[in-house]
């Protein structure tokens, strides 16, 4: 397995280096309550990009960055000096507007140059996957840089001065842009606020929250990307996914690590008992009503279960829908067959005439209906074979529901006899 | 002697500005269309196209002003096989039944194509593209240009039957200037006959069949949808078992995604137009082909 490590190796080192400055940044963005900024900063610096492309220079160029830096700087004015209006308008308010705007605005001066569409989705939409040492030699040294101005200046930056507000989100700004560009807008986020978050949670001094925050963040990424390479899911999406899992894992240990365990832990069972009995109570309620409609209770249990079926399947029911299951795949086998042999044929062998090709095609058509209609025999079976069972089994499920919901059962059979 | 006609026309459509009026206003879905549009139209019609050349026309947005070009047109030429299904939408709003789907000035030109990799609705998951109706990219082989003339001829031919032969002439002419441009891109390009490449979008499989090139693998297996790390390794190790050396983009596709994919597996990039404009020097369906088909044998080595 020594294959995916050095495939995802160079991804893996992008993560924690965006860890590493994120983090820190998290935490200063959560406690100055402007979560989204990071999001304003990024649509703003794509927007310089697009200015700067509407004016014919380069994609990759350094007066497109110029544009970007520019655009960035006169955002983190504009940011410091909201602070200071901030009283009665929350200036997350205005972080919002900052963001709206700018992305109305690219679209504006998009609309005139279609290709920049593509552009623009370039800047905010990074793949982590694909990139690597070059991404790497950029952003080292100047996170580095970043992180050992904000070292120096940590007396200045905690107190509040529009000089000091505008150095902080500059320079966020400058991660923010380059960070953005390689990882995308949802991933940059979630490095930026879950690791801070869950940093937050757990310690009150800035030193521990950012080692919790970075060993966590470092974790998570690898999690995420292990798993997308074990189910070759997009590795970006499967990234933000992991870290809201890690939220939640964070946020379901916090009672048990923090106040008193016991309590905790019939909170969470009775939570779980509830959640069980909404869903069954939900199922049969769903079956009882609406037998021919989706059932995603009995449908995920069926998928993950087949032989489920024998339960409630008669007996012709059960051959009618095993039949239709094995013509459906054969129909589908024989037109991925059909659709082998024409890619072979572009480029191998005598090449086949249109005339052919035709017929392949209608022959791909009908095998496309044939399986439709067989799949409609399937769902019209299970449809059948639901609605003669509703009564039995939605009365099955709320029984269920009642025995997994956490009502005192005991405290019911006393008070009985006492009304009596 | 043969010149002459020509030449009066052209004095007489310079000298009286209202005969540009007169030319039958055509909106086609895509640049493609437009070019085969003017191909058998010639100077009677004035033909327009709603997506531009430098995107993908599949996600184009239509603008407001769509819907006024349609009010003004007498023709409509659209791709079909769902490649272009906003148009339903513009056509519906402009509410022309002479245009609309089944009246005489509405041409799909899809019409009669034998169309590839048809895969029913439901017919897996698949690979390549998330097309039921099958591949859309037929304009991609030269032989269908025959096909799509033929149907917008019929049109045209049906709203304006004063200048059928004309048309019918125009046609013609551009078939046969086509077949034999068609024969020297085919000896250009039969060095590349079996050469393993990849593309970043399952965007040339007519291509691929007329030119007999072998595209096998793509990058990007869903549209819009990043690729999963395992299906990139895979694509990699392919390329290197294979021997491919070549990745095809388009101008408007990710430059780094192809980028990564081609440094891994010691690979080039070659950028195609997929449609008429994408690229400097594709004004037209034939300098299309001479673009690409010059990008590729110059990429492949072969001259």
């Amino acid at each position: 397995m020594i294959e995916p490590v050095t495939f995802l190796l160079p991804a893996f080192l992008v993560a924690v280096c965006l860890v590493g400055i994120h983090v820190y940044f998290g935490i200063e963005v959560l406690t100055r309550e402007v979560i989204f900024v990071d999001l304003a900063l990024a649509q703003i610096a794509a927007l310089g990009a697009t200015v700067a492309f509407m004016l014919g220079h380069p994609p990759q160029g350094p007066a497109t960055y110029g544009y970007s830096l520019g655009f960035t700087l006169a955002a983190a004015v504009l940011l410091a000096f909201t602070r200071g209006w901030a009283t009665r308008v929350p200036q997350e308010a205005l972080i919002g507007v900052i963001y709206v705007v700018a992305a109305a605005a690219a679209i504006l001066l998009i609309d005139r140059a279609p290709q920049g569409a593509e552009h623009l989705k370039q800047i905010l939409t990074g793949n982590i996957l694909t990139s690597g040492w070059n991404e790497i030699a950029v952003v080292v040294p100047l996170y580095a840089a970043v992180g050992l101005l904000h070292w120096l200046l940590r007396r200045q930056l905690a107190r509040s001065g529009i000089l000091w507000e505008f150095v902080f989100y500059a320079s966020f700004g400058v991660v923010v842009t380059s960070s953005v560009a390689i990882a995308g807008v949802l991933l940059v986020f979630s490095f930026l606020i879950v690791p801070a978050a869950i940093g937050v949670m757990f310690a009150s001094s800035l030193p521990r929250q950012l080692v919790i925050g970075w060993v966590t963040g470092t974790v998570t990424s690898a999690a995420g990307l292990a798993v997308s390479f074990a189910f070759d899911l997009p590795t970006g999406a499967a990234m933000v996914c992991a870290f809201g899992l890690a939220l939640a894992v964070a946020g379901l240990l916090y009672p048990f690590l923090h106040g008193n365990r016991n309590n905790a832990l019939r909170v969470a069972i009775a939570t779980v008992r509830w959640c069980a009995a909404v869903l069954l109570a939900g199922a049969a309620l769903q079956l009882a009503v609406a037998p021919r409609a989706d059932q995603p209770l009995l449908d995920t249990l069926e998928t993950a279960f087949p032989s489920l079926r024998a339960l409630y399947f008669n007996r012709s029911e059960a051959v009618t829908w095993a039949e239709a299951g094995e013509t459906a795949e054969r129909y589908r086998i024989e037109a991925e067959r059909l659709n082998d042999l024409e890619m072979r044929n572009r480029s191998q062998g005598e090449a086949l005439d249109d005339f052919s090709i035709g017929r392949m095609s209608s022959f791909l058509k009908s095998y496309g209906e044939m399986r439709k209609g067989e799949q409609f025999v399937m769902g019209e079976v299970r449809a059948r074979a639901r609605e003669r069972i509703r009564w039995g089994a939605s009365l099955t499920l709320l029984v269920l529901a009642l025995l997994c919901a956490p009502l005192a059962w005991s405290r019911l059979r006393t008070g009985l006899p006492r009304r009596r | 002697m043969a010149l002459l006609p020509g030449l009066v026309a052209a004095c007489i459509s310079l000298a009286s500005p209202g005969l540009s009026q007169d030319r039958i206003q055509v909106v086609t879905t895509t640049t493609d269309l437009r070019s085969l549009t003017e191909a058998v139209g010639g100077d009677r019609v004035a033909a327009v196209s709603l997506a531009p050349a430098n995107m993908d026309a599949e996600d184009y947005q239509p603008r407001p002003q769509d819907v006024l070009r349609l009010k003004n047109a007498r023709l409509m030429v659209r791709v079909g096989l769902d490649y272009d299904l906003w148009a339903d939408r513009l056509l519906a709003q402009a509410g022309k039944p002479e245009i609309s789907r089944g009246g005489p000035g509405y041409v799909d030109a899809s019409f009669a194509i034998a169309v590839l990799e048809l895969r029913g609705m439901s017919v897996g998951p698949g690979d390549g593209h998330a097309h039921g109706s099958g591949n859309p990219h037929y304009w991609l082989d030269p032989k269908n240009a025959e096909i799509v003339t033929g149907s917008i001829l019929e049109a045209l031919a049906r709203i304006d039957p004063e200048n059928a032969l004309r048309y019918e002439a125009n046609r013609r002419a551009f078939l046969e200037r086509l077949r034999a441009r068609l024969a020297e891109w085919e000896s250009k390009l039969a060095p590349l006959r079996a050469m393993p490449m990849v593309a970043f979008h399952n965007r040339w499989p007519y291509f691929a069949r007329r030119f007999r090139l072998d595209f096998i693998g793509f990058i990007e297996t869903k549209p819009g949808v990043p690729p999963g790390p395992a299906h990139l390794a895979g694509i990699v190790r392919t390329m290197q078992v294979r021997g491919a050396r070549i990745v095809v983009r388009e101008p408007q596709e990710p430059q780094r995604d192809v980028a990564f994919v081609a440094r891994s597996a010691g690979a080039s990039v070659v950028t195609l137009a997929a449609s008429v404009g994408a690229l400097p020097n594709t004004d037209d369906y034939i300098a299309l082909f001479d673009a690409n088909v010059a990008a590729l044998t110059l990429a492949a080595g072969v001259q």
